[in-house]
């Protein structure tokens, strides 16, 4: 069996080398066949994730192997060194105050350096195994998807980089390297975003979800450097100096900067992560992001990319312990994000749409457990973020199947009573939507009840307590959309729009294989680790998260969990099926019904308001880009007037002074001969003088 | 020693007024062999104050000089001349602004201006009463060219 090393290093080495292949051969030799590098790239790169899963669960089942110091290692982690990618000598500068903020042996100036370590740890080889898992799916599926599209090739070589730049991101052990791979799956969002870019309003989502991630990243870059100068390192490992989430940082969690300094760290990395995550008030590019190929919508923007922020939030938790005030507004955006997403989602009409304002809510699910800054509740956000990449992808294959058969139409108002066409879409996709609304025994129950339950452990805090109703609404609103999406799509009478020639496209066994093994699993994942327990247990030995059942106490988690395991489960699970039957009696009775309730919440203004979307996009348009457009346009002109007209004035000066000295040059001898006694006498005069 | 000044003096006031004569001759004339004479004119200028320095130190170098000026100017006068003798073949002409072609593009030529216009009829002379005989001019002597 290879060791960690290996593995780690193969897991992003693969994709990227199936990327390059499919990059440099793909539109001459590969053609029709450039599924191939990836599938077997990303396959392996899958396997041996897996691998490596079951590589760290024995270490950690192992705990006395890794202590090589004289104190217990906290939690599990192996480091892989591969090779110095930058060092500047002497360049941290520590200030006068900040010795006593970060420690006794910071004194002095310290070394920049940034290395290619990677890491393994429970919540990397949780998000690999993820990552992994769902990309070869969504290529398995987009082989049938996209076929005869003609950038084929291209479609499959961003794929690829794009499981590279993840796994890489989950797998580094520095903020710089972190936030390289930040970019480049950043990077290939916009690339397969615009993937049709000669269609406009691809092109223009591209550009809004690079811009939009602009602001985050920006966020993000300042909480780099303001981690530089507040520990003077950028590893999450021990070097020389202590890393920010390093063995002895954890050891000693009083060297953890307090006080505005770790809030404002914590808000700059959580702007990053709004960014990323597309949580609220950054969210508006996620739901445009849908103009991109379905399976790219499954995998990036719903799977993986944008659980990069739930991802970066959970590995950062000892900084976000130290700041309160941080935490707090992680839960409210998380919560506030998930309330108005799912409002949004009840009156959209494009099912992808729908599905992505499904997403936001549901990162905002995360995020509202992560706030909550305690080991389980961290632990039940991954573990939500690990379902939610089950089902999610499912929901979306599955709209990608619906699209694929209706020759392109999304709307659903244009089709309906899909079920006896598309049985094998029927299902899968009422499986999705059962875990998506929470429904026993599917994997979403579990996971969302994990997060209710933290919720309610915390409900003696007014906000908590708050937050808590929030999410229970939420979980109302999810139900009913979804299945409103479901009835209108899969039941009632029988309706084909013109685009479907009055015939479904059959999807291709290659479109049905993905969906079967996601629905299994989206059965499946969330009852297996509830039962066995493992999850947390697991996740809980990241060094990061491990610190945190130090700091927050264990101790109370036993009663805590078995007396949420009776209440929570039965709340939601009525309020779900509450939500179910809503969507079930208006969508499912007769026609009228569905008409009524929109003209009764119109008449209450609330169905614009759901249905513009909360008018973000209006409000952004007109305090954010008609100003910046006004700017634009402003310093185009001073470009050109100013700027150019400088420029053009130098540019006329030896013209002017050539103009005024060619007649001079008139060819007449005695001319020159009297020019040059001129000069001569002139000579002679200064010399004189 | 005063004399040996003065006729330094005197060589070198020479020198430089045929040098002047010669520098003024070439810019205002533009006939060619006028403005040859002229350059060779100041050579000669030249070549005397050399001459009288050359007395003035008792060193023979700047004679020499000379001499090799003389020969110089002698092969300059042969290629010189036959210079003029070309341009005055190709354009009829003796005139240096003939050849001007060397000018800046897009810069009108040099033109002389125009003449001013010929009095319409001659001018009256006053009619004086003959003093003397006029002398007795034959036919075959009077084949002289007016205008040169």
């Amino acid at each position: 069996m290879p060791n960690i090393p290996t593995l780690l290093i193969l897991i992003p080495a693969l994709p990227l080398a199936a990327a390059l292949l499919t990059a440099a051969l793909g539109k001459r030799l590969l053609r029709g066949q450039s599924h191939l590098p990836t599938v077997l790239g990303v396959g392996l790169s899958c396997l041996l994730s897996l691998l490596l899963v079951f590589q760290v669960h024995r270490g950690v089942q192992q705990p006395g192997q890794q202590q090589t110091g004289a104190q217990p290692q906290i939690g599990y982690e192996q480091l892989t060194r591969l090779w110095t990618w930058a060092a500047v000598d002497n360049a941290y500068a520590p200030a006068a105050q900040s010795s006593d903020s970060v420690g006794p042996q910071q004194s002095g100036g310290r070394d920049f350096q940034v290395e290619m370590v990677l890491r393994a740890d429970p919540l990397t080889a949780v998000m690999l195994a993820t990552v992994t898992f769902v990309s070869l799916l969504v290529v398995i599926y987009s082989i049938g998807y996209m076929h005869g599209d003609p950038g084929y090739w291209r479609f499959f070589s961003y794929i690829a980089l794009f499981v590279f730049s993840m796994t890489m991101l989950v797998s580094v052990s520095n903020f710089v390297l972190l936030y390289i791979f930040w970019e480049a799956v950043g990077l290939c969002s916009y690339l397969l975003i615009g993937f049709w870019f000669h269609k406009p309003a691809a092109a223009a989502a591209g550009k809004k979800a690079f811009l939009v991630n602009r602001i985050g990243d920006c966020g993000l870059a300042l909480a780099l450097y303001l981690l530089w100068t507040t520990y003077g390192t950028l590893n999450f490992h021990d070097t020389s100096v202590p890393g920010i989430l390093g063995q002895s940082m954890l050891g000693h969690p009083e060297l953890y900067a307090g006080g505005g300094v770790a809030t404002a760290i914590c808000l700059l990395l959580m702007l990053g992560a709004c960014g990323k995550s597309a949580q609220f008030p950054l969210h508006v590019w996620l739901p445009d992001a849908m103009e991109g190929p379905t399976p790219v919508s499954a995998l990036i923007h719903a799977a993986t990319m944008v659980t990069a922020g739930v991802y970066l939030v959970a590995r950062c938790m000892p900084l976000f312990v130290a700041s309160v005030d941080a935490r707090h507004v992680v839960a409210l955006i998380g919560g506030l994000t998930a309330l108005t997403a799912a409002l949004i989602a009840l009156t959209q009409t494009d099912l992808k749409r729908i599905l992505a304002y499904s997403t936001i809510s549901q990162l905002g699910y995360m995020f509202l457990a992560l706030g909550m800054g305690t080991l389980v509740g961290t632990t039940a956000g991954m573990f939500h973020l690990f379902t939610h990449a089950f089902f999610k992808a499912l929901l979306f294959l599955g709209a990608g199947s619906v699209m694929h058969a209706m020759g392109g139409v999304i709307d659903i108002r244009q089709f309906g009573g899909l079920r006896h066409r598309l049985p094998a879409t029927y299902w899968t996709f009422l499986f999705g939507c059962l875990a998506l609304a929470g429904v026993w025994p599917f994997a979403g129950f579990y996971s969302k009840d994990a997060i209710l339950a933290e919720l309610l452990r915390g409900a003696g805090d007014p906000l908590v307590a708050l937050l808590l109703w929030v999410a229970l609404f939420t979980v109302f609103l999810t139900a009913f959309y979804t299945f409103r999406a479901f009835f209108v799509t899969f039941h009632g009478r029988e309706q084909l729009p013109a685009e479907a020639e009055h015939h479904g496209h059959r999807p291709s066994s290659s479109m049905i294989v993905p969906l079967v093994i996601l629905a299994v699993c989206s059965l499946v994942v969330g009852a297996y680790f509830e039962w066995t327990e493992g999850f947390a247990q697991f996740l809980a030995a990241t060094p990061s998260l491990a610190y945190l059942g130090g700091a927050t106490g264990a101790a109370s988690d036993e009663a805590w969990s078995a007396a949420a395991r009776q209440i929570v489960p039965i709340w939601s699970t009525l309020v779900g099926l509450s939500g179910i039957a809503l969507a079930a009696a208006v969508y499912l009775g007769p026609r009228g019904r569905a008409q009524w309730l929109a003209a009764a919440t119109d008449r209450m203004g609330l169905y614009q308001l759901s249905y513009r979307r909360f008018f973000v996009d209006e409000i952004y348009q007109f305090f954010v880009v008609r100003p910046m457009e006004a700017l634009a346009r402003l310093s185009y002109w001073i470009d050109r007037a100013v700027i150019d007209g400088l420029v053009n004035v130098f540019g006329m000066l030896p013209r002017l002074i050539g103009a005024t000295l060619r007649p001079l040059q008139n060819g007449l001898v005695p001319f020159y001969a009297l020019a040059m006694l001129l000069g001569l006498l002139a000579l002679l005069g200064t010399l004189w003088m | 020693m005063d004399s040996e000044l003065a006729l330094l003096n005197d060589y070198l006031i020479v020198g430089a007024l045929l040098f002047g004569i010669g520098m003024i001759g070439f810019v205002s004339r533009r006939n060619m062999i006028v403005m040859f004479l002229a350059v060779e004119m100041m050579l000669q200028g030249v070549s005397l104050s050399l001459v009288a320095w050359s007395r003035f130190h008792n060193d023979f170098g700047g004679q020499m000089l000379v001499i090799f000026i003389i020969a110089v100017a002698a092969a300059e006068a042969a290629v010189g001349l036959a210079l003029v003798l070309v341009l005055a073949r190709r354009s009829g002409k003796l005139d240096i602004t003939v050849w001007q072609q060397l000018r800046e593009a897009n810069q009108p030529p040099f033109q002389d201006p125009p003449l001013p216009p010929e009095p319409a009829q001659p001018p009256a002379w006053p009619k004086l009463t003959p003093a003397g005989l006029q002398p007795e001019v034959l036919p075959q002597q009077t084949d002289y060219r007016p205008k040169v």
